[in-house]
């Protein structure tokens, strides 16, 4: 508020000013009628010097206005920031939990059992938790990595890398009954080469098969498609899965964020949000289109340079 | 009869030591534990052993710190790095230090074992590892550590960084198989759905750069479904 009144008191310096030289330029002109002509001067100058204040003055009035309105946006990001700490300490607090409880139960099981069969499934299911346990921490360290790391960027074939995410895809279990079709433009030329990290770029769409792979059944249709427009390379990854709520789309993207259908899937819970933290270093989007009992798109926009 | 190795294990983390301590004992090797890097240099000068497992992040003095010191003192008692952070910038600064080896927690306690093997089958009593020297030579290829260059009887090889630190990794571990999840873990920090295709195709640059033949290698052999090797003799030059 301080500043505000500076910032007017200074608005009104000009006109104050021309003021005073004006009447300056009067008394002189008065007392020594021959420079009568300095008189028409001083009204000028007054003159003047009431338009920039009025102009300084609007100003401040502006900057007044733009100050409060940045701060409320500012308050409003602060407490939107606030509430997505909390909501990621929560699930990462559900997150550990069911893996814990599920190894305290198998220790207090092992306790008590004796070497065996039924030891050693239980062994292994312990074992199992752990894995999931170490693929969360490996997740949140590439998320955390990610916004520092530097990015190699090198030539980038995407007309190779998409061939080879879709190859490795299909080569896991989840991909039974579950055709990839890859469609890739030829004419009137291939995709051009993306300048990226090729590791995180094919992290980024691998995940993306990965997800897609999860949430169908053999049957459905799975589908990656790229075109250009010599300003963009755009990456879709389309299924016909069961498709996602309208109102968990906001979220999916969030860490750690599972919608109702993906409570029971396999997963750390950050692949999307890996996918969006890749493709936004590259300078790029990832959006998603989805309608439920039809299927999902998860499109990528990558800059080209 | 051989007596067994002696490894010294330094974590303040006593759930993990009590743990592994008897792990490395049932894996032939007998184990005594610090808790942390004062009670380390202690144990170093009364139970002389064969190889140190340093822990980085510890209270009062931490696991470089124990490093830089022993090293000062000219002990070169091999030292195997748990790494905490798992950062690139981390893993650069063992490379630095010259860990013989490090391993990111969480890690699995057969793959410290096949380590400390590996790391000790290498060592020479007394003589500086070669992951502690600056510049180190194969022939006419010379690796410029501390600037991550690589030179080829005096050209330098348009590289990327992350082919550079394949080839240290593997220079400083010559003649010992490295699995691609080894180099990925070592260098990437990170494990890619993808992770073999990612290091061949660094191993592949490294060849084309060093003109090297797969089927007849000077530096880099492909071991089929093992990983790679550094076939050529590397020493540590000024």
């Amino acid at each position: 508020m301080n500043a505000t009144h500076r910032a007017l008191i200074l608005a009104l310096v000009p006109f104050a000013l021309g003021l005073a030289t004006a009447l300056l330029l009067r008394a002189i002109s008065d007392g020594l009628p021959i420079v009568r002509l300095r008189a028409d001067l001083g009204t000028w100058l007054a003159l003047l010097g009431g338009l920039l204040s009025l102009v300084a003055l609007t100003g401040v009035v502006v900057w007044a206005a733009a100050g409060r309105r940045l701060d409320r946006v500012l308050t409003e990001a602060r407490q939107a920031q606030a509430e997505a700490h909390r909501r990621f300490l929560r699930q990462l607090d559900h997150e550990l939990k069911n893996p814990l409880t599920a190894i305290r139960v198998g220790l207090a099981n092992l306790a008590g059992t004796p070497p065996g069969e039924a030891r050693d499934r239980t062994l292994a299911g312990v074992e199992g938790q752990v894995g999931r346990l170490s693929k969360l921490a490996a997740d949140l360290r590439k998320l955390a990595d990610l916004e520092t790391r530097p990015l190699e960027r090198t030539a980038v074939d995407l007309n190779e890398l998409l061939r080879e995410a879709v190859a490795l895809a299909q080569q896991r279990p989840e991909g039974e009954g579950r055709g990839i079709a890859l469609t890739l433009p030829q004419a009137p030329w291939p995709l051009p080469q993306v300048r990226s990290d090729r590791d995180l770029l094919f992290l980024a769409v691998y995940n993306l098969l990965d997800n897609a792979l999860k949430f169908t059944r053999p049957g459905d249709t799975i589908e990656v498609r790229a075109i250009e427009d010599g300003r963009i390379v755009t990456v879709e990854v389309a299924d016909t899965g069961p498709g996602i709520p309208k109102d968990e789309l906001p979220h999916i993207f969030k860490e750690l964020y599972r919608g109702q259908g993906a409570r029971r899937t396999e997963g750390s819970g950050l692949g999307l949000a890996l996918v969006r933290a890749i493709v936004e270093r590259h300078g790029g989007t990832v959006t998603v289109r989805s309608r439920e009992g039809e299927g999902t798109v998860f499109t990528l926009h990558l800059p080209l340079d | 009869m051989v007596s067994q190795p002696k490894i010294l294990l330094v974590d303040d983390e006593e759930a993990i030591t009590s743990n592994l301590a008897p792990f490395l004992e049932r894996a032939g090797f007998t184990a005594e534990v610090a808790g942390d890097g004062e009670e380390a240099l202690g144990r170093v000068a009364d139970f002389a052993p064969d190889l140190i497992v340093l822990d980085v992040l510890m209270p009062r003095l931490d696991g470089r710190e124990v490093c830089r010191r022993l090293w000062t003192a000219g002990n070169w008692t091999p030292i195997i790095m748990l790494t905490q952070v798992g950062s690139p910038a981390e893993r650069a600064m063992s490379l630095e230090e010259g860990a013989d080896d490090y391993l990111n927690k969480p890690f699995d306690p057969y793959e410290l074992v096949a380590r400390i093997r590996a790391v000790l089958r290498r060592a020479r009593p007394g003589v500086p590892p070669l992951s502690a020297a600056r510049r180190l030579a194969c022939g006419p290829l010379v690796l410029d550590r501390p600037a991550r260059r690589a030179l080829l009887t005096g050209r330098e090889l348009p590289l990327t960084p992350k082919a550079v630190a394949v080839l240290d990794y593997l220079m400083t571990h010559p003649d010992e198989v490295i699995s691609r999840e080894r180099l990925l873990d070592a260098v990437w920090g990170w494990d890619y759905p993808t992770g073999t295709r990612a290091v061949d195709a660094r191993i592949a640059e490294l060849r084309r750069a060093l003109g090297d033949d797969a089927t007849e290698p000077r530096y880099i052999e492909t071991v089929p479904g093992q990983g790679y090797r550094f076939v050529g003799t590397v020493e540590a030059v000024p």
